[in-house]
């Protein structure tokens, strides 16, 4: 078997960015918007964790961390990405909602008011 | 004789030199205060005006006589009292009086004819609605002529000349709702001014020659010797032109002259031509005629045309003998055409009119000829006898319900008859008669007498000029018999004879006392007035006088003494002459002018009868001069004021106009041009640019996408190369 590297996981990375990134420059439903800008967030999520796991004194090698324990930072911000990404969607729906109310439909091609 | 030079009222005066010179100050400022009360008080005063203005005038009269006998009780040497008046240069044109025996004359003449003009006037006037006015206009006029006797300097003659020029316009124009007055009042003054003309070129003459103070030479000694002076300093025109260098004249001969001294002298004798209407400028007295008579009778018979004598009287000194020549020959013409005219005419005043004319005429001869005294003699006696008939013509005219023309008079003598014997006496008067033999005659007598003898005189002394002078003594001869014929024909057209219009004779009626009483004083005096005259005239000549030998001084550089010649041509003057022609000219008229028009057919004299009635067609001749061509030249200057010059001034603001316009379509072409570039490039690009918001997310993000990515790998390659 051969090692899985730092560059499998940033290939990773990268392929859930590019689905984002496609996603959100493809996708006329906002909620498909909404899960490009997910994909994206986790994609970045991934980075970290991996990033957490190669570092100089990460993963499971290392022991300096806090209390002697392991490095765990990339995990944690991961853990606060995920909540931000939570409440990010909350905001994004609200903001869907009142477009929905306005214009009576979730297609994005219809928010051209700042056409000039 | 010495004369008394005083500036101001100083101390060179003797008490009664310096009361005279006061009295005659104050008689001619009483007309002038006169005037100005009338004219504001004319509206209260209504008929009072006229005896105020006489009673003014009364005591001028008697100012003026009391100031005579004075000075019958000085040494009688000539007082000239000046002030600075108007500064020029360095030195100073004075005002003044300049008194001697020939101002006392003429100041008592002037206010005597004045005051009894002044009589006349208010029955003649009667009834105008600007009766007050004329009276106000008579006294002006009166302040002027009597400043014109009273000036000192050439300068103030010539103020005052103007003012009687205009008071004269005023008269004559006094019924202008008329057009004939109001076209003889422009035409008198016109002529005036032409005069003027000339006399300002004489007397700038002087002035650059001789500087400002041009003082005029009192007649203390006969003028002509060196002696007619002002002392004090100031120098008489005469002692400025003739004294040597060394006592501040010029040091001029009179006999040899630089010409520009005879020009001027011809120059002053132009304002004489003008105001005594001589032969070119005449033919504005007989129109002068359109004025009311009281009028004619002084102005343009006694006083204003006098003025042209008077001032040629004063200049007389420096009149060098071609001056002399020519103002005689001028006198001359003007007296025979003035006669040959008078005999033609049926309209009363304008008989009156050009037997002054005629008059004038022997007085500007007798003084070009050198009878200086006489002449100036004629003048006084003139004045008497002239404003008489013009008077007693204004009552007949007054009682014939304003008809002047003699044809339809006749017979007046039963309904007038003191008019008639005042008209008759001054007839003689002015015919010059005498008891033949004896010497002894009327007032005219003894002045024409005078001229002629001068002339003769004159005449001996010109044989330069050959035959011609001759003329000069011929000429005032025979036209003294003519004279006499027309003032005789005049006499008998209206008095004597049948009435010719029975309507207007049976109202006819005798003159009121305010207007026989001025004609019976002045025909008193032309009977009686040679006596005192001769007397004053005796101490201008120096001379002893007798009476009925006329001493006539000449031109006294030829040393000619006309005593001998008088006495030999003594039959000729004081012969039958003027009986004959005066007895044939009431023969001839008596019956109307049934006798006359036969004669005036006859075909020789009926050409110069048609002559002589056109006024030798001088008026036509001064109306192609004067008026079509002062109209033509109107018309030339309206042409190019209004072509030449409107159209330069209108082409200014078409340049501007042009200019205005070019630089508009600079503005529009090139600068909002420009402006308007720069505008559309920025809304090209805003446009360009604006394609980007398409106001759809996707794009935007997209956009953030590709920027971030071209960004990152550019850092990318950056550390690619750095290690």
């Amino acid at each position: 078997m051969f090692e899985i590297g730092l560059h499998h996981y940033l290939l990773v990375s990268i392929l859930l960015m590019s689905a984002g990134v496609g996603t959100i420059l493809t996708k006329r439903n906002a909620i498909g918007i909404l899960i490009g800008v997910e994909l994206i967030l986790n994609a970045a999520g991934v980075n970290l964790v991996a990033f957490n796991n190669f570092s100089w004194s990460g993963g499971a090698h290392g022991s300096s961390g806090v209390l002697g324990g392991p490095v765990i930072d990339g995990v944690v911000f991961t853990m606060f990405v995920i909540v931000l990404a939570a409440a990010e969607a909350a905001i994004a729906l609200a903001i869907f909602l009142n477009f929905y109310n306005n214009h009576s439909s979730i297609d994005v091609t219809k928010a051209d008011e700042l056409k000039g | 004789m010495r004369t008394v030079f005083a500036g101001g009222f100083d101390s060179t005066m003797t008490d009664a030199q310096s009361t005279i010179c006061c009295l005659l100050v104050t008689a001619s400022l009483l007309p002038l205060i006169s005037c100005v009360i009338v004219l504001f008080a004319g509206r209260w005063l209504k008929t009072a005006a006229g005896g105020f203005a006489t009673a003014m005038l009364g005591v001028s009269v008697l100012l003026s006589l009391a100031a005579w006998f004075k000075w019958a009780g000085t040494d009688q040497s000539a007082i000239v009292w000046s002030i600075p008046w108007i500064p020029a240069g360095e030195s100073w044109f004075y005002l003044g009086a300049l008194v001697d025996s020939l101002t006392i004359a003429m100041m008592a003449m002037v206010t005597l004819v004045s005051t009894l003009v002044h009589l006349y006037s208010i029955g003649y006037m009667k009834g105008d609605p600007r009766f007050s006015r004329f009276f106000a206009y008579l006294s002006l006029f009166t302040f002027s002529m009597l400043g014109i006797v009273m000036s000192n300097s050439l300068m103030m003659i010539f103020v005052f000349w103007e003012l009687v020029g205009l008071t004269s316009y005023l008269l004559i124009g006094f019924w202008f709702e008329k057009k004939g007055p109001r076209l003889a009042c422009k035409k008198a003054f016109v002529m005036n001014r032409i005069g003027d003309f000339g006399f300002l070129v004489g007397f700038g003459i002087l002035f650059c020659q001789v500087g400002a103070n041009l003082m005029l030479p009192a007649a203390v000694t006969a003028p002509g010797n060196g002696e007619s002076v002002a002392g004090g300093g100031v120098l008489t025109v005469y002692q400025a032109l003739t004294l040597p260098a060394a006592q501040g004249g010029l040091g001029i001969d009179i006999l040899n002259p630089p010409m520009w001294l005879t020009i001027s002298g011809l120059g002053l004798f132009c304002g004489a031509i003008g105001k005594s209407a001589q032969f070119p400028l005449h033919t504005w007295l007989p129109d002068a005629m359109e004025g009311p008579t009281p009028v004619s009778s002084i102005v343009h018979s006694a006083t204003m045309v006098a003025a042209g004598v008077y001032l040629t009287g004063r200049i007389y000194p420096i009149l060098t003998p071609t001056a002399h020549l020519v103002v005689a020959s001028i006198g001359l013409i003007t007296l025979v055409m003035a006669a040959c005219m008078a005999l033609v005419m049926t309209d009363i005043k304008r008989v009156l009119a050009y037997s002054t004319l005629s008059q004038l005429g022997y007085m500007i001869l007798g003084l070009g000829a050198g009878a200086w005294a006489f002449a100036l003699f004629h003048l006084i006696t003139h004045a008497f006898f002239k404003c008489c008939l013009f008077q007693c013509s204004g009552s007949v005219i007054n009682s014939m319900h304003h008809e002047q023309d003699m044809r339809s008079y006749g017979g007046l003598m039963k309904k007038m008859p003191i008019t008639a014997a005042c008209y008759a006496v001054c007839t003689l008067a002015i015919a010059g008669a005498s008891i033949p033999f004896l010497g002894i005659g009327i007032s005219g007598f003894y002045s024409k007498d005078g001229i002629i003898a001068g002339t003769i005189a004159y005449g001996d002394a010109m044989q330069a000029i050959g035959g011609w002078s001759n003329l000069f003594w011929l000429g005032p001869t025979v036209i003294a018999y003519v004279t006499v014929f027309y003032m005789a024909r005049s006499f008998a057209l209206t008095f004597l004879g049948k009435s010719r219009d029975q309507a207007k004779f049976d109202h006819a009626h005798e003159a009121p006392w305010t207007m026989w009483l001025p004609q019976a004083v002045l025909a008193f005096l032309a009977l009686f007035s040679a006596l005192p005259m001769f007397r004053v005239l005796a101490d201008i000549t120096g001379a002893e006088q007798a009476m009925g030998i006329a001493y006539v001084q000449t031109v006294t550089e030829l040393g000619h003494d006309s005593r001998a010649m008088h006495s030999t041509h003594a039959f000729l003057l004081h012969g039958f002459g003027w009986i004959i022609a005066g007895v044939a000219g009431v023969l001839i008229y008596t019956p109307g002018m049934t006798i006359s028009s036969k004669i005036a057919a006859l075909p020789v004299i009926r050409q110069l009868y048609t002559w002589a009635y056109n006024k030798f067609y001088f008026d036509a001749l001064y109306d192609i001069i004067g008026v079509w061509l002062g109209k033509a030249i109107a018309k030339l200057a309206a042409t190019v004021d209004k072509y030449i010059v409107d159209g330069l001034v209108n082409l200014v603001p078409l340049l501007g106009k042009g200019w205005a316009g070019f630089i508009r379509e600079v503005d529009e072409k090139i600068v909002d041009a420009s402006v308007n570039a720069a505008a559309d490039i920025a809304l090209a690009g805003g446009t360009a640019l604006r394609s980007t918001q398409s106001g759809q997310i996707r794009t935007y993000v997209l956009g953030v996408f590709v920027i971030l990515g071209i960004a990152g790998f550019t850092i990318f390659i950056t550390m690619m190369l750095v290690h």
